[in-house]
Protein backbone atom coordinates (compact mmCIF):
# COMPACT_ATOMS: atom_id res chain seq x y z
CA UNK A 1 0.00 0.00 0.00
CA UNK A 2 1.22 3.36 -1.15
CA UNK A 3 0.92 6.15 1.32
CA UNK A 4 1.33 8.55 -1.39
CA UNK A 5 -0.64 10.10 -4.70
CA UNK A 6 0.78 9.06 -8.17
CA UNK A 7 2.38 12.11 -10.20
CA UNK A 8 -0.47 12.80 -11.94
CA UNK A 9 -0.32 13.62 -15.91
CA UNK A 10 -3.34 15.92 -18.30
CA UNK A 11 -4.98 12.47 -19.22
CA UNK A 12 -5.50 11.82 -14.96
CA UNK A 13 -6.34 15.55 -14.58
CA UNK A 14 -8.81 15.61 -17.59
CA UNK A 15 -10.36 12.19 -16.36
CA UNK A 16 -11.14 13.72 -13.21
CA UNK A 17 -12.56 17.19 -14.65
CA UNK A 18 -14.59 15.32 -16.69
CA UNK A 19 -16.36 13.96 -13.71
CA UNK A 20 -16.33 16.72 -11.88
CA UNK A 21 -17.79 18.71 -15.18
CA UNK A 22 -20.76 16.42 -15.24
CA UNK A 23 -21.14 16.27 -11.45
CA UNK A 24 -21.91 19.74 -11.58
CA UNK A 25 -24.25 19.77 -14.19
CA UNK A 26 -26.32 16.90 -12.64
CA UNK A 27 -26.39 18.80 -9.51
CA UNK A 28 -26.23 22.54 -10.16
CA UNK A 29 -23.36 22.69 -7.21
CA UNK A 30 -21.31 25.75 -7.10
CA UNK A 31 -18.07 23.88 -7.54
CA UNK A 32 -16.38 20.66 -7.32
CA UNK A 33 -12.52 20.11 -5.93
CA UNK A 34 -10.63 17.17 -5.42
CA UNK A 35 -8.27 17.14 -2.53
CA UNK A 36 -5.84 15.73 -0.96
CA UNK A 37 -5.90 14.56 2.69
CA UNK A 38 -3.04 16.63 3.64
CA UNK A 39 -4.68 19.36 2.45
CA UNK A 40 -3.73 20.42 -1.13
CA UNK A 41 -6.23 21.14 -4.40
CA UNK A 42 -5.52 18.20 -6.98
CA UNK A 43 -8.19 19.89 -9.29
CA UNK A 44 -11.27 21.72 -9.74
CA UNK A 45 -14.76 22.23 -11.60
CA UNK A 46 -17.11 25.15 -11.59
CA UNK A 47 -16.82 28.90 -9.64
CA UNK A 48 -13.64 30.23 -8.57
CA UNK A 49 -13.44 33.17 -8.60
CA UNK A 50 -16.30 33.73 -5.52
CA UNK A 51 -14.02 31.53 -3.61
CA UNK A 52 -9.97 30.77 -2.18
CA UNK A 53 -9.93 27.10 -3.12
CA UNK A 54 -6.54 26.80 -1.60
CA UNK A 55 -7.48 27.71 1.84
CA UNK A 56 -10.97 25.82 1.15
CA UNK A 57 -8.47 23.19 0.31
CA UNK A 58 -6.64 23.37 3.53
CA UNK A 59 -9.34 23.67 5.64
CA UNK A 60 -11.92 20.88 4.57
CA UNK A 61 -9.31 17.80 4.51
CA UNK A 62 -8.20 19.22 7.92
CA UNK A 63 -12.17 19.44 8.73
CA UNK A 64 -12.48 16.11 7.55
CA UNK A 65 -9.90 14.61 9.34
CA UNK A 66 -10.94 15.94 12.38
CA UNK A 67 -13.99 14.24 12.18
CA UNK A 68 -12.17 10.82 11.04
CA UNK A 69 -10.76 11.00 14.73
CA UNK A 70 -13.60 11.97 15.94
CA UNK A 71 -15.36 8.65 14.56
CA UNK A 72 -12.86 6.12 15.31
CA UNK A 73 -13.58 8.17 19.13
CA UNK A 74 -17.11 6.65 18.79
CA UNK A 75 -15.61 3.38 18.08
CA UNK A 76 -16.68 4.20 13.95
CA UNK A 77 -14.37 3.05 11.49
CA UNK A 78 -15.03 6.68 9.70
CA UNK A 79 -17.39 9.06 8.90
CA UNK A 80 -17.37 8.78 5.23
CA UNK A 81 -18.53 12.41 4.47
CA UNK A 82 -19.08 15.45 6.33
CA UNK A 83 -21.93 18.29 5.57
CA UNK A 84 -22.03 21.68 6.56
CA UNK A 85 -25.00 23.30 6.02
CA UNK A 86 -25.19 27.16 5.55
CA UNK A 87 -27.64 30.08 5.18
CA UNK A 88 -26.93 30.60 1.51
CA UNK A 89 -24.01 28.21 0.46
CA UNK A 90 -23.22 24.67 1.73
CA UNK A 91 -20.29 22.46 1.45
CA UNK A 92 -20.20 18.65 1.55
CA UNK A 93 -17.24 16.68 1.47
CA UNK A 94 -17.02 13.02 0.77
CA UNK A 95 -13.81 10.31 0.66
CA UNK A 96 -12.97 9.25 -2.44
CA UNK A 97 -9.95 6.96 -1.81
CA UNK A 98 -7.28 6.47 0.84
CA UNK A 99 -5.63 9.68 0.24
CA UNK A 100 -8.21 12.08 -1.76
CA UNK A 101 -11.36 13.74 -0.89
CA UNK A 102 -14.25 15.46 -2.56
CA UNK A 103 -15.33 18.75 -2.00
CA UNK A 104 -18.56 20.34 -3.30
CA UNK A 105 -19.99 23.59 -2.40
CA UNK A 106 -23.59 24.33 -3.45
CA UNK A 107 -26.40 26.72 -3.39
CA UNK A 108 -28.22 25.85 -0.04
CA UNK A 109 -31.40 25.66 -1.75
CA UNK A 110 -30.50 23.00 -3.79
CA UNK A 111 -31.06 19.29 -1.79
CA UNK A 112 -28.09 17.71 0.32
CA UNK A 113 -30.22 14.74 -0.75
CA UNK A 114 -29.52 14.78 -4.61
CA UNK A 115 -25.92 15.92 -3.72
CA UNK A 116 -25.31 12.76 -2.03
CA UNK A 117 -26.70 11.01 -4.56
CA UNK A 118 -24.77 12.25 -7.70
CA UNK A 119 -20.93 12.41 -5.36
CA UNK A 120 -20.76 8.59 -5.06
CA UNK A 121 -20.48 7.57 -8.88
CA UNK A 122 -18.32 10.55 -9.17
CA UNK A 123 -15.68 9.67 -6.59
CA UNK A 124 -16.07 6.31 -7.89
CA UNK A 125 -15.07 7.33 -11.57
CA UNK A 126 -12.20 10.02 -10.03
CA UNK A 127 -10.70 6.69 -7.54
CA UNK A 128 -10.80 4.65 -10.77
CA UNK A 129 -8.60 7.48 -12.56
CA UNK A 130 -6.29 7.57 -9.57
CA UNK A 131 -6.05 3.63 -9.18
CA UNK A 132 -4.95 4.31 -12.78
CA UNK A 133 -2.51 6.18 -12.22
CA UNK A 134 -0.99 4.94 -9.68
CA UNK A 135 -1.32 1.17 -11.44
CA UNK A 136 0.38 3.28 -14.92
CA UNK A 137 3.95 2.83 -13.10
CA UNK A 138 4.33 3.19 -9.19
CA UNK A 139 7.22 3.42 -9.61
CA UNK A 140 8.30 6.02 -12.35
CA UNK A 141 8.34 9.45 -11.65
CA UNK A 142 8.73 12.76 -14.20
CA UNK A 143 12.07 13.61 -15.05
CA UNK A 144 12.59 16.99 -13.06
CA UNK A 145 16.88 16.48 -13.66
CA UNK A 146 15.88 20.03 -15.77
CA UNK A 147 14.83 21.66 -12.85
CA UNK A 148 18.77 23.24 -11.28
CA UNK A 149 19.06 23.64 -7.33
CA UNK A 150 20.84 25.73 -8.01
CA UNK A 151 18.46 28.51 -8.98
CA UNK A 152 16.61 27.67 -5.77
CA UNK A 153 19.52 29.85 -3.77
CA UNK A 154 16.65 32.15 -2.76
CA UNK A 155 13.57 30.90 -2.94
CA UNK A 156 11.89 33.21 -0.73
CA UNK A 157 13.48 37.33 -0.60
CA UNK A 158 12.65 39.48 2.16
CA UNK A 159 11.50 42.76 1.59
CA UNK A 160 13.49 45.35 2.63
CA UNK B 1 3.11 13.90 0.44
CA UNK B 2 4.09 16.15 -2.09
CA UNK B 3 2.15 16.37 -5.11
CA UNK B 4 3.43 16.61 -8.38
CA UNK B 5 0.91 18.03 -11.22
CA UNK B 6 2.17 17.98 -14.71
CA UNK B 7 -1.04 18.86 -16.38
CA UNK B 8 -0.39 22.26 -14.67
CA UNK B 9 3.58 21.82 -14.16
CA UNK B 10 2.77 22.53 -10.27
CA UNK B 11 4.53 21.18 -7.72
CA UNK B 12 2.82 21.74 -4.16
CA UNK B 13 4.78 21.20 -0.97
CA UNK B 14 4.07 21.12 2.46
CA UNK B 15 6.13 22.19 5.46
CA UNK B 16 4.73 21.89 8.76
CA UNK B 17 6.66 24.27 12.15
CA UNK B 18 6.73 22.37 14.88
CA UNK B 19 7.85 23.22 18.60
CA UNK B 20 6.78 23.80 22.12
CA UNK B 21 4.07 26.03 23.49
CA UNK B 22 4.83 29.65 22.60
CA UNK B 23 7.96 29.23 21.03
CA UNK B 24 7.45 31.48 17.99
CA UNK B 25 5.85 29.00 15.33
CA UNK B 26 2.66 31.26 14.15
CA UNK B 27 5.30 34.63 14.67
CA UNK B 28 7.10 33.03 11.68
CA UNK B 29 4.08 32.94 9.57
CA UNK B 30 3.08 36.30 10.59
CA UNK B 31 6.67 37.43 9.44
CA UNK B 32 6.30 35.58 6.12
CA UNK B 33 3.25 36.75 5.21
CA UNK B 34 4.29 40.18 6.21
CA UNK B 35 7.32 40.61 4.78
CA UNK B 36 8.07 38.04 1.89
CA UNK B 37 8.30 39.56 -1.69
CA UNK B 38 6.01 38.16 -4.13
CA UNK B 39 4.19 38.57 -7.37
CA UNK B 40 0.93 39.81 -6.88
CA UNK B 41 -1.11 36.33 -6.69
CA UNK B 42 1.52 34.56 -5.21
CA UNK B 43 0.98 34.80 -1.98
CA UNK B 44 -2.49 33.63 -0.13
CA UNK B 45 -4.15 34.34 3.45
CA UNK B 46 -2.98 33.67 6.66
CA UNK B 47 -5.80 31.76 8.14
CA UNK B 48 -5.23 31.01 11.79
CA UNK B 49 -7.50 29.10 13.63
CA UNK B 50 -6.90 30.21 17.34
CA UNK B 51 -8.15 30.59 20.73
CA UNK B 52 -9.82 33.78 22.20
CA UNK B 53 -6.19 34.19 23.48
CA UNK B 54 -4.17 33.75 19.89
CA UNK B 55 -3.10 30.18 21.27
CA UNK B 56 -3.18 28.12 18.15
CA UNK B 57 -5.92 25.72 18.40
CA UNK B 58 -5.39 23.74 15.03
CA UNK B 59 -3.00 25.05 12.62
CA UNK B 60 -2.36 28.28 10.87
CA UNK B 61 -1.83 28.32 7.35
CA UNK B 62 0.16 29.91 4.77
CA UNK B 63 0.03 29.24 0.89
CA UNK B 64 2.83 30.52 -0.57
CA UNK B 65 4.25 30.16 -4.54
CA UNK B 66 8.32 30.46 -4.78
CA UNK B 67 9.65 31.70 -8.35
CA UNK B 68 9.00 29.53 -10.93
CA UNK B 69 11.89 27.27 -11.75
CA UNK B 70 12.26 25.86 -15.21
CA UNK B 71 8.58 26.30 -16.00
CA UNK B 72 7.86 24.48 -12.70
CA UNK B 73 5.29 26.32 -10.35
CA UNK B 74 6.23 25.78 -7.09
CA UNK B 75 4.15 26.12 -4.59
CA UNK B 76 4.73 25.80 -0.32
CA UNK B 77 1.52 25.22 2.25
CA UNK B 78 3.32 26.14 5.11
CA UNK B 79 1.70 25.06 8.61
CA UNK B 80 2.02 25.74 12.59
CA UNK B 81 0.49 23.27 14.73
CA UNK B 82 -0.47 23.99 18.12
CA UNK B 83 2.22 23.95 20.91
CA UNK B 84 0.06 22.97 23.73
CA UNK B 85 0.67 19.44 25.18
CA UNK B 86 -2.95 18.73 25.28
CA UNK B 87 -3.43 19.33 21.57
CA UNK B 88 -1.43 16.40 20.42
CA UNK B 89 -4.46 14.39 18.31
CA UNK B 90 -4.26 18.06 15.69
CA UNK B 91 -0.58 17.58 15.70
CA UNK B 92 -1.02 14.46 14.64
CA UNK B 93 -3.75 15.61 11.81
CA UNK B 94 -1.45 18.46 10.56
CA UNK B 95 1.19 16.22 9.87
CA UNK B 96 -0.49 14.00 7.24
CA UNK B 97 1.42 14.46 4.03
CA UNK B 98 3.90 16.93 5.55
CA UNK B 99 7.37 16.95 3.64
CA UNK B 100 9.48 18.66 5.47
CA UNK B 101 9.37 20.30 8.97
CA UNK B 102 10.92 23.49 10.65
CA UNK B 103 11.39 22.54 14.51
CA UNK B 104 11.24 25.69 16.50
CA UNK B 105 13.09 25.67 19.66
CA UNK B 106 12.56 28.23 22.47
CA UNK B 107 16.17 29.66 23.14
CA UNK B 108 15.35 30.26 26.82
CA UNK B 109 17.15 27.88 29.70
CA UNK B 110 13.79 27.18 31.43
CA UNK B 111 12.22 25.55 28.15
CA UNK B 112 14.90 23.37 27.34
CA UNK B 113 13.11 20.46 28.66
CA UNK B 114 10.27 21.37 26.64
CA UNK B 115 11.99 21.96 23.51
CA UNK B 116 13.27 18.43 23.84
CA UNK B 117 9.58 16.78 24.98
CA UNK B 118 8.60 18.54 21.99
CA UNK B 119 11.00 17.15 19.47
CA UNK B 120 10.69 13.38 20.99
CA UNK B 121 6.63 13.90 20.37
CA UNK B 122 7.37 15.17 16.69
CA UNK B 123 9.09 11.75 16.43
CA UNK B 124 6.63 9.80 17.55
CA UNK B 125 3.97 11.71 15.98
CA UNK B 126 5.29 10.73 12.74
CA UNK B 127 5.66 7.50 13.25
CA UNK B 128 1.76 7.76 13.35
CA UNK B 129 1.78 9.21 10.07
CA UNK B 130 3.68 6.45 9.16
CA UNK B 131 6.94 8.71 8.26
CA UNK B 132 9.84 8.42 10.11
CA UNK B 133 12.03 11.80 11.14
CA UNK B 134 15.18 10.38 9.56
CA UNK B 135 13.70 10.49 5.80
CA UNK B 136 12.30 13.78 5.79
CA UNK B 137 13.73 17.28 5.73
CA UNK B 138 13.79 19.35 8.42
CA UNK B 139 15.52 22.45 9.83
CA UNK B 140 16.32 23.63 13.38
CA UNK B 141 15.12 27.61 14.27
CA UNK B 142 16.86 28.64 17.91
CA UNK B 143 14.37 31.49 18.51
CA UNK B 144 13.67 34.36 20.52
CA UNK B 145 17.73 34.69 21.10
CA UNK B 146 17.39 38.42 22.04
CA UNK B 147 16.09 37.65 25.39
CA UNK B 148 18.05 37.52 28.84
CA UNK B 149 18.72 33.81 29.81
CA UNK B 150 19.24 32.08 26.88
CA UNK B 151 21.08 28.54 26.31
CA UNK B 152 24.62 29.36 24.26
CA UNK B 153 23.80 28.02 20.83
CA UNK B 154 26.34 25.25 21.12
CA UNK B 155 24.37 23.37 23.84
CA UNK B 156 20.82 23.74 22.02
CA UNK B 157 22.86 21.55 19.11
CA UNK B 158 24.21 19.20 21.32
CA UNK B 159 20.55 18.88 22.63
CA UNK B 160 18.44 19.12 19.18
CA UNK B 161 21.26 18.50 16.48
CA UNK B 162 23.57 15.41 18.25
CA UNK B 163 22.31 13.05 15.85
CA UNK B 164 24.43 11.17 13.08
CA UNK B 165 23.32 13.44 10.56
CA UNK B 166 23.45 17.26 11.65
CA UNK B 167 20.63 19.22 10.03
CA UNK B 168 20.89 23.31 9.32
CA UNK B 169 20.05 25.35 12.26
CA UNK B 170 19.48 28.54 12.81
CA UNK B 171 19.53 31.24 15.20
CA UNK B 172 16.43 33.99 14.79
CA UNK B 173 14.49 36.55 16.91
CA UNK B 174 11.02 35.79 15.03
CA UNK B 175 9.33 39.05 16.13
CA UNK B 176 11.62 41.30 13.90
CA UNK B 177 11.73 38.81 11.22
CA UNK B 178 16.00 38.09 12.11
CA UNK B 179 16.53 34.16 10.98
CA UNK B 180 12.84 33.63 9.59
CA UNK B 181 13.60 33.56 5.98
CA UNK B 182 16.90 32.01 6.46
CA UNK B 183 15.04 29.28 8.00
CA UNK B 184 12.38 29.27 5.14
CA UNK B 185 14.65 28.85 2.38
CA UNK B 186 16.66 26.60 3.87
CA UNK B 187 13.97 24.16 4.25
CA UNK B 188 12.57 24.82 0.71
CA UNK B 189 16.26 24.25 -0.65
CA UNK B 190 16.03 20.56 1.31
CA UNK B 191 12.54 19.59 -0.07
CA UNK B 192 13.35 20.90 -3.82
CA UNK B 193 16.75 19.09 -3.74
CA UNK B 194 15.24 15.87 -2.42
CA UNK B 195 12.40 15.92 -4.58
CA UNK B 196 14.28 16.63 -7.80
CA UNK B 197 16.83 13.96 -6.84
CA UNK B 198 14.16 11.54 -6.35
CA UNK B 199 11.58 12.86 -9.20
CA UNK B 200 8.63 11.64 -7.56
CA UNK B 201 7.82 11.59 -3.79
CA UNK B 202 8.34 8.14 -2.81
CA UNK B 203 6.93 7.94 0.95
CA UNK B 204 5.49 4.19 1.15
CA UNK B 205 3.97 2.28 4.05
Amino acid sequence: MTTTLPPLNETDINGMDSALGEFLKQTDATTALVIDKGGFMITHKGDARRFDLTTIAALASGAYMANETIANLVHETKFTSVYQQGENQSMFVNCIDEHCLMVVIFASRLSVGAIKYFAAPTAEKIADQLRSAQERDPEAGFDLSALNVADTESLFRKRA
Amino acid sequence: MAILNAATKEIQLKVVYYGPAMCGKTTNLVQVHKRVQTAPGNKGRLVSLATNSDRTLFFDFLPIEAKTIKGFKTKFQLYTVPGQVIYNATRQLVLRGVDGVVFVADSQYSKMAENVESFQNLEDNLRTVNLNLADIPYVLQYNKRDLDGVAPVEYMEFLLNSREVQVPSFSATAHDCTGVFETLNAISRALLTKFINQGTPQYTA
